[in-house]
């Protein structure tokens, strides 16, 4: 009997030591894991950095006219694509636009101004091969000067303008970029603050870690925000959606068209718009009708750059990002030439 | 629930925990926790489909205990019949009925018929149904041969059955592998997670960065091969043979690295079959648990090759016609798997299909003989040549592409559908081929180095490579789960 406990216990203590070394082990797994997980951020982050794989992000200022730009004379590079598909350089200049020039205009010389969003900014190529720059190739007696900010509607464009009215009154000709169903959603200027969030230190913070910047680029991070959203979705459950008749969805369709154009006037008569100087360039195929009746019976100039897309035999557009390719841009530099080059603005 | 999915990868680290922590006390409790692991798994998936994995885990627990109390065979043979045909039944229902019916409305219709196909139905597929149906039906079979004596715990056996690392897509186990370990506890084994976090990391790399990222250009050139020179549905073909290697040896790798963190070993299921010398050879190593399945309850069954030359070239016949009708209900399945058969028998009829068994290619040095370059491009290319009709929608467009392979025989440089860099993709199939070349004897350690540095930097050049190679936007479910 003796022999028979003592046998159940040192049973029973191999049996518990067997655990508790088991236990310890299983911590000393999950404490190796997070090493080494961390060990591989530290050395992605380094590869990511060496490679230059993630894109660098300007600063963003608000200035004293309120106004949002880049934080002047910064440059660095821009990527897209996991594998950096495309690489250029950047080079914000004094006035706080991705340039290779500075804006000094004068009563002497003809000055373009380009401004717009994205497309017009640029950050996808290289900054001395723009669309100004190209525009500058074909007529080479004019200055164009390039303000774009991404994200930026019509009525940050009219606003930009309104607050350096010497500035643009300087500048002989003035075109800018709109797409209808983006640039128009509002009809006066405010502050977008959601964009200068982008600045907030817990921001800036993150911006400083390259591998974060590119897992976020190539949507690596979409899923745990997926999962992120529907965790709260079930916290907060969104109304059910009721299904819309085609009709509606006209109607609706319709009613957003005439507050745009509301819109536009409103911005029009609220900051200027000198029709003689200033010219819209957009794409036909996706403006609304209404806009461009409303455009024509207003004597309101645009180039229309559809038609030369229409005809490319070639892609226009950027993989992994629909922001013009080098040949869309060179496509767009040829319409404000040729549109330039029509309006007989150089000066004998 | 995919392997590549965030939600796996919140899914497993939490049972795992839970395992390891709250439920290691005894056998009971870490089967009813994997048990309830594997039940959540698949269900998030479709929960009706449930009932179905324990009316055939019901079906067979019961059945096995039938056959072996039964007295007379002829008793013993009618509860195996019960179990066959009710899971070939499951199967018939969800996999085929369609396609009976519409082989008989188009069989109907060559005698100059009309019949409307209205007899077809709108059937969901059960992920997975393939996989444990079979499962199930050689845990029957086993009892049959006495080759096991039935289990008296459902909860095991349940477990067995719905193991959640190899539910969907298998390894295809056997009750004398996995059963028996299910049925003893588990104790932690650091240096068995340590293996399985490997396999699952590689599993990731071949389906994230081989498989996914060439997915696109095969799905483009066999949609559109009407369009294309040879050269493209060449390469097209020879990229789906990588595609299809890479997504399902993945998949195995994370099932087979999963089961080891809950201390199970599962079979191997890939041992390089790109290395393979001949046809015989490539289905020692290609998808292992399903050749030796048919092998051992078909092929054997059948008389193997004990019986007369043409009864093993008919029994030949009949595990791969029947093996490519498994892989799906479509006769470009059966037609791959009689080529196959048409493969294998010359190599059987030369007495060469048992020599290569037991070693590897280059076995005791760094670069294969010549002869055995020239054997393993042969092999590569008429198992690729097979893959034109595994991979097409259907019979007339496997020989469309044939055909055009034949009538424009011409190179050209394709250009990826995207517009990205295609040399991105040759040079990363190339250092792939080059380092499977290099860890060619041990399947199961992709990462064999002996130091802990150059380890580190491999596990690091492989992440990156995932992130190199990853696109959030192509669908990233795997190809063997409609089957």
């Amino acid at each position: 009997m003796t022999i028979l406990i003592d046998h159940l216990s040192t049973f029973n203590f191999k049996h518990k030591s067997l655990l508790k070394n088991g236990t310890e082990k299983m911590k000393k797994l999950i404490l190796k894991s997070g090493l080494y997980i961390f060990l591989f951020l530290i050395s992605l982050e380094l590869l990511v950095r060496l490679f230059h794989l993630g894109k660098d992000t300007p600063t963003r200022i608000l200035d004293e006219y309120k106004v949002e730009k880049w934080m002047p004379n910064q440059n660095g590079y821009s990527v897209t694509g996991n594998r950096r598909q495309n690489f250029s350089e950047y080079r914000i200049n004094n006035s706080g636009f991705n340039s290779y020039r500075e804006f000094t205009p004068t009563k002497k010389n003809i000055e373009i101004a380009l401004v717009g969003d994205s497309f017009i900014e640029g950050f996808h190529q290289n900054y001395y091969n723009s669309i100004g720059k190209k525009v500058e190739k074909s007529i080479p007696e004019i200055e164009v000067y390039e303000y774009g900010y991404a994200g930026y509607d019509f009525a940050d464009q009219l606003h930009l303008i309104h607050a350096y009215k010497e500035e643009f009154e300087t500048i002989d000709h003035i075109v800018l970029g709109i797409k209808f169903s983006n640039d128009l959603t509002r009809g006066e200027y405010q502050v977008v603050t959601s964009r200068l969030a982008l600045e907030s230190p817990i921001n800036k913070l993150l911006k400083k870690s390259k591998l974060l910047v590119y897992s976020k680029s190539i949507g690596i991070l979409n899923s745990p925000q997926k999962l992120l959203y529907r965790l709260m979705n079930i916290l907060n459950p969104a109304p059910k959606t009721q299904s819309v008749s085609e009709e509606e969805i006209l109607r609706i369709k319709k009613e957003k068209e005439n507050q745009y154009l509301a819109n536009f006037d409103s911005l029009v008569s609220k900051y200027g718009y000198d029709k003689n100087r200033f010219t819209l360039l957009l794409d036909s195929r996706i403006t609304s009708r209404l806009f461009i009746s409303h455009l024509k019976e207003n004597d309101y100039n645009y180039i229309d750059f559809s038609e030369y897309f229409e005809k490319s035999d070639h892609p226009t557009t950027l993989i992994y990002d629909r922001h013009w390719n080098n040949y869309g841009r060179d496509l767009i530099a040829k319409a404000i030439s040729e549109y330039l080059k029509k309006k007989e603005l150089i000066k004998e | 629930m995919l392997f590549n999915s965030l939600d796996f990868f919140i899914f497993l680290p939490v049972v795992f925990i839970a395992y390891w922590f709250f439920f290691y006390k005894n056998l009971r409790l870490q089967n009813i926790f994997i048990l309830i692991a594997s039940y959540l798994f698949y269900g998030i998936w479709d929960w009706r489909f449930l009932f179905l994995i324990l009316a055939s885990t019901t079906v067979d627990y019961f059945v096995a205990q039938y056959i072996h109390n039964s007295d007379s065979n002829k008793q013993r043979k009618r509860w195996l019949w019960v179990s066959v045909i009710f899971n070939i039944g499951l199967l018939g229902f969800f996999k085929y009925y369609n396609f009976f019916v519409d082989s008989w409305v188009d069989l109907i219709h060559i005698f100059g018929y009309k019949l409307q196909s209205s007899w077809t139905l709108q059937i969901i597929l059960p992920v997975g149904i393939s996989f444990y149906t079979f499962q199930t039906m050689s845990y029957s079979l086993d009892i049959y041969y006495k080759r096991l004596t039935p289990s008296k715990d459902f909860i095991s056996f349940a477990t067995f059955v719905s193991f959640f690392p190899q539910l969907v897509a298998g390894p295809i186990e056997r009750a004398s592998n996995l059963l028996s370990q299910l049925t003893t506890k588990r104790t932690f084994n650091y240096k068995q997670c340590t293996e399985g976090l490997k396999l699952i990391i590689w599993g990731l790399f071949k389906k994230v960065v081989i498989a996914d990222s060439i997915a696109p250009i095969v799905d483009d050139i066999f949609a559109n091969y009407e369009n294309y020179p040879a050269s493209t549905l060449i390469l097209g073909v020879t990229l789906f043979s990588f595609q299809v290697y890479g997504d399902f040896s993945g998949y195995s790798d994370i099932a087979i690295g999963t089961a080891k963190l809950f201390g199970i070993e599962l079979m191997s299921n890939f041992k390089f079959p790109n290395f393979s010398r001949n046809v015989a050879e490539y289905w020692q190593r290609w998808h292992v648990s399903l050749s030796t399945w048919f092998r051992h309850y078909v092929y054997i069954p059948l008389g193997g090759s004990r019986v007369n030359k043409l009864k093993s070239i008919r029994n030949i016949c009949i595990i791969f016609l029947v093996s490519g009708f498994w892989h799906g209900a479509n006769w470009t399945f059966i037609a791959w798997g009689g080529i196959h058969a048409l493969l294998y028998i010359p190599v059987f009829l030369m007495g060469r299909n048992r020599i290569y068994m037991d070693n590897v290619v280059a076995e005791n040095s760094w670069f294969p003989p010549i002869k055995e370059i020239f054997q393993i491009l042969l092999t590569f290319s008429l198992i690729t040549f097979s893959r034109i009709f595994f991979r097409s929608e259907s019979i007339t467009d496997a020989f469309g592409f044939l055909e055009q392979i034949y009538n424009n025989f011409s190179f050209e440089i394709y250009e990826h559908p995207l517009g990205y860099r295609m040399i991105d993709y040759f040079v990363l199939l190339g250092l792939f081929t080059l380092y499977e070349f290099r860890i060619r004897r041990d399947e199961r350690s992709p990462f064999k180095f002996k130091s802990r540095i150059v380890r580190f930097i491999a596990y690091t050049l492989v992440i990156l490579c995932m992130l190199l190679f990853f696109d959030d936007n192509i669908d990233r479910s795997f190809i063997y789960f409609q089957f």
